[in-house]
């Protein structure tokens, strides 16, 4: 899929928001879609930031593929990924502050993502500049997708409410339900359960209506 | 000393089961839900992951501490921690391969997966955040790998149980792995405000 | 019937039918066992205990119907283990959840659902689950409306009443105001022995009368419905902790130690409910002999642990959750070794 010369660059936008969703499909990068998820405006941040790494890691190995050593490609992968994490930090720290306070640590990790080594080494070190870049949006948009999801569903069902993110340092809490709801769904034990239902509602929908086995992981 | 010896088990409590990294923090879910179907896994991946976190602690320690921090260069953590991890990671497999090679033979393919491990990231970074002494961080590190690993067994034995169950089509592997998790994480709310650090 | 039944391969999970017993006859015995308990609650909390429990029976037995109607399996509901379970939810939750303003009847509906479709059939059904169905829907239930879930009422013996007074449970004056002010509120130490023993006190609709608890016990044991095996270790352990690291100086709040009173402890909060009804339950619990006096054991301290130390007043519920997560790894390592099973271990790592 990755190799062939002529890549269908909207099949190749698609596939990471789609077939291979990073967190509903390949079950992979699980933590901060739990972890973060507890407030929508958090969920979004955390999935642009990862959108924000995914890319520009995938367009500097793509740049780099023919200078890089394949015996010491992966320190080297680790140290670009690093690298962009780092930046995302700062960047995070210096603009979002309210939110960096609350995903800091899980910003950091983005660095043992699996999914984003992943696609370095399957993808962008083989692929042009331009595919590169469109997958790395694809898996981006495909990881933020899911958060969102997950967050819009814990925040509204634990709290009632939906924080929507208007700017940088502006947001507007929407109130649905002035009582807090079910409070444990922003509670640990409930992100578990909130993310296990709503895989089994992906699978559920992928067995009713595209005929296809379940994800067994 | 006693009161000393008291404060490192408490923190070897509250990492291992208040603030258990899988329930509370949600840490190193990729590799707790894929070596957690079989028992015989779960063990040996919770052996090597408490010895190389205490390592790692304590080389992040001494890293931060005594070369980051005099040279004023702390905002590299992340990429010297990795880098830390990785050679630990390379160095350990090359003297266990070498040293014991019955034991490699066991618990080797469990080192290349905890470099992609988030909690052996977390735990230097946390205990820098914290500003943990050396024996805390190893204290630290030592009860993040015990309650990594007691969680690890626990959902191991658990899924064992379900092996025939007839869990509903939708649910069957991950989702249904997650339910557990949650539930697992309801019980331990129990441990919550037990030690307050 | 039975002939057909015999034939049939069965697959399942321990704990094996023991004896001619079926789950259902089992289920009703258990529940018949609980009546003493419930009818004291009624006595204490009138009507409202008894329609919140009503309450957690229907939905139980509504939310598994509609489940396995979904999944297009046969609707059996009638096997007691959804009255048993609602029963026993029901048990758990406070009188005061029967109020219309604030809208709290809700939460027993909830509880219902998450104990039978989450707990249980998620699971695969009877036999299979890991966590005892009514303490999870009462933990989502307490985690999820912690203020209604909290709201005890005074035991009021009136049989209408629907604005009771509320109160504190002698287990949370324990906790915030130490016990010299418990044995204040009961006037002496003997009377407050004695309201804890009958169930004139606050707290959960069936949790309140040891008395009519152990009655019930004592019964099952009687029958061989349950062995004495998990009531007792779990008792004798919470009573040895209690007695330990009970004592606190009043004046310091430091601990004293062997200066506690066990017999508060043990006849207050879901103690005895707990260890009696719930611990037992053959599916959530280890089912070898060794194996359950350690869970017994288990579920003792933890309870102590977390009502000396943690940041609830009562532990019995996250104790027995705790220790359920527990019950497969004990029963995999009590299991007796059968004969070869060794060499065929080893003839797997050598593959």
């Amino acid at each position: 899929m990755s190799s062939t010369s002529s890549i269908n660059l909207k099949d190749q936008f698609l596939n990471g928001i789609i077939k291979e969703n990073t967190i509903f499909k390949l079950a992979l990068s699980l933590c901060p879609s739990i972890a973060v998820t507890n407030n929508l405006k958090n969920g979004i941040f955390m999935g642009l930031a990862v959108l924000f790494v995914q890319t520009m890691v995938n367009i500097t190995i793509s740049l780099m593929r023919k200078i890089i050593q394949p015996k010491v490609r992966l320190p080297i992968f680790m140290l670009v990924i690093s690298g962009w994490v780092t930046i995302t930090q700062m960047l995070m720290a210096a603009f979002v502050p309210d939110v960096y306070a609350k995903v800091g640590l899980y910003i950091a990790l983005i660095v043992a993502f699996a999914s984003i080594l992943a696609r370095a080494e399957m993808f962008a070190s083989k692929n042009s500049i331009i595919p590169s870049m469109v997958d790395g949006l694809g898996m981006g948009v495909g990881f933020l997708f899911a958060l969102t999801v997950i967050s819009f569903f814990r925040e509204l069902v634990g709290k009632g409410t939906l924080t929507v993110p208007t700017g940088l340092s502006t947001q507007h809490v929407f109130t649905f339900i002035n009582t807090k709801p079910v409070l444990i769904m922003v509670l640990p034990a409930g992100g578990f359960l909130a993310v296990g239902i709503l895989m089994a509602l992906f699978n559920w929908i992928d067995i009713r209506y595209m005929k296809r086995g379940a994800v067994s992981h | 000393m006693e009161s000393e010896f008291i404060k490192y088990f408490e923190l070897i409590i509250s990492a291992s089961l208040i603030n258990n990294f899988v329930f509370t923090r949600f840490l190193g879910l990729c590799i707790f839900f894929g070596v957690s179907k079989k028992m015989e896994t779960a063990v040996g991946m919770s052996i090597t992951f408490t010895a190389v976190m205490m390592i790692s602690a304590a080389l992040s320690w001494v890293v931060f501490n005594k070369v980051m921090d005099p040279l004023g260069i702390t905002f590299l953590e992340i990429i010297v921690f990795i880098g830390i991890i990785a050679g630990i990671v390379q160095a350990s497999d090359t003297i266990m391969r070498k040293v014991s090679p019955g034991l490699y033979y066991k618990l080797g393919i469990y080192l290349a997966l905890i470099s992609t491990n988030c909690i052996i990231l977390a735990v230097p970074l946390v205990s820098v955040g914290e500003k943990y002494s050396f024996l805390q961080s190893l204290a630290f590190g030592l009860g993040s790998g015990l309650g990594f690993g007691l969680a690890l067994i626990i959902m191991a034995s658990i899924r064992e149980k379900l092996e025939l169950a007839d869990v509903p089509a939708a649910f069957k592997g991950l989702p249904m792995a997650f339910v557990i998790t949650g539930l697992i994480a309801l019980a331990f709310t129990g441990f919550s405000g037990l030690i307050t650090l | 019937m039975e002939a057909t039944k015999k034939e049939q391969l069965i697959v399942s999970v321990s704990p094996h039918v023991r004896s001619d017993e079926t789950t259902s006859r089992i289920m009703w015995t258990v529940s018949i066992a609980l009546m003493p308990a419930m009818l004291a609650g009624v006595y204490f909390f009138g009507l409202k205990g008894l329609f919140i429990t009503a309450l957690c029976i229907i939905s139980c037995m509504a939310s598994e119907w509609w489940y396995l109607r979904m999944v297009g399996k046969k609707p059996v509901v009638g096997d007691g283990s959804a009255f048993l379970t609602g029963l026993l939810l029901g048990m758990n939750m406070p009188a005061s959840l029967w109020s219309f303003s604030p809208f709290t009847v809700h939460v027993p509906v909830i509880a219902s659902f998450v104990a039978m479709v989450i707990t249980k059939q998620l699971f695969g059904g009877l036999g299979f689950n890991v966590f005892n169905p009514a303490l999870i829907g009462r933990a989502f239930a307490l985690l999820s409306w912690p203020k209604a879930m909290t709201i005890w009422n005074e035991p009021a013996v009136a049989f209408f009443a629907m604005d009771a007074k509320t109160s504190a449970t002698p287990l949370g004056i324990l906790k915030e105001e130490g016990v010299a002010r418990l044995i204040e509120v009961f006037g002496d130490k003997m009377n407050l022995y004695v309201h804890l023993l009958t169930g004139n006190r606050a707290g959960s609709i069936g949790e309140v009368s040891a008395i009519a608890i152990l009655i019930g016990g004592l019964f099952l044991l009687y029958k061989k419905y349950i062995t004495w095996h998990i009531p007792v270790s779990f008792l004798a352990s919470a009573a040895v902790m209690a007695y330990v690291f009970g004592g606190k100086d009043p004046a310091t709040g430091k601990m004293i130690l062997m200066a506690g009173d066990p017999v508060i402890h043990l006849l207050s909060g879901g103690m005895m409910l707990g260890a009696w009804f719930m611990a037992t339950d053959y599916v959530t619990s280890p089912s070898v002999r060794n194996g359950q006096i350690l869970f017994g054991i288990g579920c003792g301290i933890l309870t102590m642990i977390i009502r000396l130390k943690g940041g609830f007043p009562e532990g019995v519920m996250f104790a027995i959750l705790i220790m359920n997560c527990f019950a497969p790894l004990i029963d995999r390592s009590f299991k007796a070794k059968v004969f070869g099973a060794v060499k065929q271990e080893k003839a797997k790592e050598n593959k």
